[in-house]
């Protein structure tokens, strides 16, 4: 067992930064713990996000949190991409660097959408080569997170979990737990939460995502659009006790709330830290879904699963 | 004849990964959905399966089918990429309407798959759309001068309205660094004008329009959300789009304005900038001359210039 989340900070609770609270932070200078960004946002900004990102990386802890980088693709690995966001690394002195266990796009292509792979000897090699050769790029922490998955390839030879923890263990990289997307992915798939989060290796847990999702009844979608469901902050609370606690981050990405309200949500996470409660065994039926938004229809562009990052220009 | 490469799949192998993501991602972003993607010849070449088999690819669960999961993610690819264009082009948006402008993007996003790690590069070829889809385009092309002035010009500079000022915002600026002040300018010994050059600011765009588009797209942001706004009749419009503290700024210039800065923003001297503006000014040698003055004060207090080289 080596040192807990890998020997880095447990920099508290966080929040994920996002364009509509630029003013209410300038203004306030909130007592958060520190703030997630999205490397995408700021990594070629020469304009307003880029500004306000360098003030708030005086006052805050930073860590930079990827949607592009797709490390399962077969496609080369980007090198511009990748020389771009080891120069603002260089600028934002981010605690760590993370992405997603996923492929976005391949033949050149970028679907901007977080694509699962499958579990299977001959993913695990090219993921792990190719998170070496990123790890020895950026010369910085990195981290990747398992995403919310809809399909399951029949191809797989190995659970997520299992397929999680050799690619940590073997290229050395740290993980996010998302406990959210843990949910999510085994809602749809049938399978234990629980579980997941009692196998996967607590020491190279650096960091926790937490979100809200949208229930379509016969499966879930993570649209980071509402509060913490119950469900997920009992996961959280286990994953909470196996690590000893590490650095927590609530996303809200569609529908975003006022910055206090997405703060609270957070902050919330303190009661579940304090709880020496006994487990509570998680699942995945509906009727757990208290507080998540549910869904018979996709008349709405809320069913759209994250990620959607976009800043607005201000115009005079 | 070298024999062709099973593609077919069976229950006990999987094809290599660079196969299963190259069928992926052409079925999630076929534009008639997973049915018509399983099927096509692009997904056929890559992995012999037919709709039926799909599960012998991707497992169903007990509620749902492997076509519905799959659904999931050819669903989500073109509503995500229209949602963000509709973001980077509103005012164009609630010019067509929802469904117009959203049909506009779909076919977008077939003929200009994203190629980039950022969103930020989406739009970068949809006034190009706009314009080689236009419907008058073949008669556009077989008339030798002035191609009709029509609905799609208005759609066409809208677009590239939206476009400069989404660019502008985020790209380099002049924040951070010295701009020329009128002074600078005034300290500048007469003959040496002729001959200088000026460097204008890196966020500085110069767009030269068939309609009046901006001051359309200032009554739409002022309009409620209900309130129509009549549609401009074509006029020729020339705009500088540039940025200050960090808000994108547009000022109206004249087209003797417009080919001045332009001759200037392409390196040459201010003797040929002045003689390009010239050409179309109506007015005579000394007028002119008076104007330049009061045109280089204004310019100079907007901080259109960084350098004289």
């Amino acid at each position: 067992m080596g040192l807990p989340r890998l020997g880095h900070a447990n920099l508290g609770l966080g929040v994920g930064l996002r364009s509509a609270h630029f003013p209410h932070i300038l203004e306030k200078w909130p007592a958060v713990d520190w703030f997630e960004v999205i490397s995408e946002n700021f990594m070629d900004s020469h304009g307003r996000p880029r500004h306000v990102l360098n003030q708030i990386a005086e006052r805050y802890p930073i860590v930079m949190h990827g949607v592009s980088l797709s490390i399962g693709s077969t496609d080369p690995l980007d090198r511009d991409y990748l020389k771009r966001l080891k120069s603002l690394a260089q600028e934002v002195k981010p605690a760590w660097i993370s992405d997603h266990i996923c492929w976005t796009g391949v033949a050149s292509r970028n679907t901007h959408d977080l694509l699962p792979v499958p579990f299977t000897e001959q993913t695990l090699r090219h993921v792990i080569e190719r998170v070496r050769h990123v790890q020895d790029v950026l010369e910085r922490p990195f981290v990747l997170e398992n995403p919310s998955s809809y399909v399951q390839f029949r191809g797989s030879t190995m659970s997520e979990w299992e397929f999680v923890t050799r690619l940590a263990e073997e290229s050395g990289c740290g993980l996010l737990l998302d406990v959210n997307n843990v949910y999510v992915s085994s809602f749809n798939h049938e399978m234990d939460p629980a579980e997941f989060i009692r196998s996967i290796p607590h020491d190279r847990i650096v960091q926790f995502h937490l979100a809200g999702h949208t229930n379509y009844v016969t499966h879930l979608i993570d649209t980071h659009d509402n509060h913490v469901i119950d469900p997920v902050w009992e996961l959280y609370r286990q994953a909470h006790q196996l690590t000893g606690g590490v650095s927590t981050l609530l996303e809200w990405d569609a529908n975003i709330p006022p910055f206090e309200v997405v703060h609270n949500e957070v902050l919330k996470a303190k009661q579940f830290m304090s709880q020496r409660l006994p487990a509570v065994a998680v699942t995945t039926e509906l009727g757990n879904e208290v507080g998540s938004t549910v869904s018979h229809g996709r008349e709405d562009a809320a069913w759209v699963p994250h990620p959607l990052h976009r800043v607005a220009a201000e115009v005079e | 004849m070298k024999p062709k490469a099973d593609l077919s799949i069976s229950h006990d192998d999987m094809p290599p990964l660079a196969a299963v993501q190259r069928w992926f991602q052409s079925v999630v972003s076929h534009p008639d959905g997973v049915d018509a993607g399983i099927e096509s010849d692009d997904a056929q070449a890559i992995v012999r399966l037919t709709r039926d088999e799909l599960e012998l690819m991707i497992t169903r669960s007990s509620k749902v089918s492997a076509r519905d999961r799959i659904s999931i993610y050819a669903n989500a690819y073109y509503a995500r990429l229209i949602e963000c264009l509709g973001e980077s082009f509103p005012i164009l948006k609630r010019t067509l309407g929802e469904d117009v402008f959203n049909g506009f993007a779909f076919g977008y996003l077939q003929e200009y798959p994203s190629r980039s790690y950022t969103l930020g590069r989406l739009g970068d070829h949809f006034p190009r759309y706009l314009d080689e889809t236009r419907p008058d385009r073949d008669e556009a092309n077989l008339a030798d001068s002035n191609p009709a002035v029509d609905w799609p010009d208005f759609l066409i500079d809208l677009a590239t309205l939206e476009w400069t000022i989404d660019q502008v915002f985020d790209g380099l600026g002049i924040e951070s660094s010295q701009t020329l002040q009128m002074e600078d300018l005034i300290d500048i010994a007469p003959e040496r004008w002729p001959q200088m050059r000026l460097t204008v600011a890196p966020c500085l765009r110069l767009l030269r329009l068939h309609y009046p588009v901006n001051e359309y797209y200032s009554a739409v942001r002022k309009a409620g959300d209900d309130v129509e706004v009549e549609t401009p009749g074509p006029q020729e419009c020339f705009l500088v789009v540039t940025r200050r503290d960090f808000i994108v700024r547009r000022h109206e210039i004249t087209a003797a304005q417009y080919e001045l800065l332009q001759s200037l923003a392409q390196g040459h001297p201010v003797e040929t900038a002045i003689a390009a503006a010239a050409q179309v000014s109506d007015l005579d040698d000394s007028a002119l001359a008076m104007q330049l003055r009061q045109w280089f004060a204004i310019w100079a207090r907007s901080q259109f210039f960084v350098a004289i080289k």
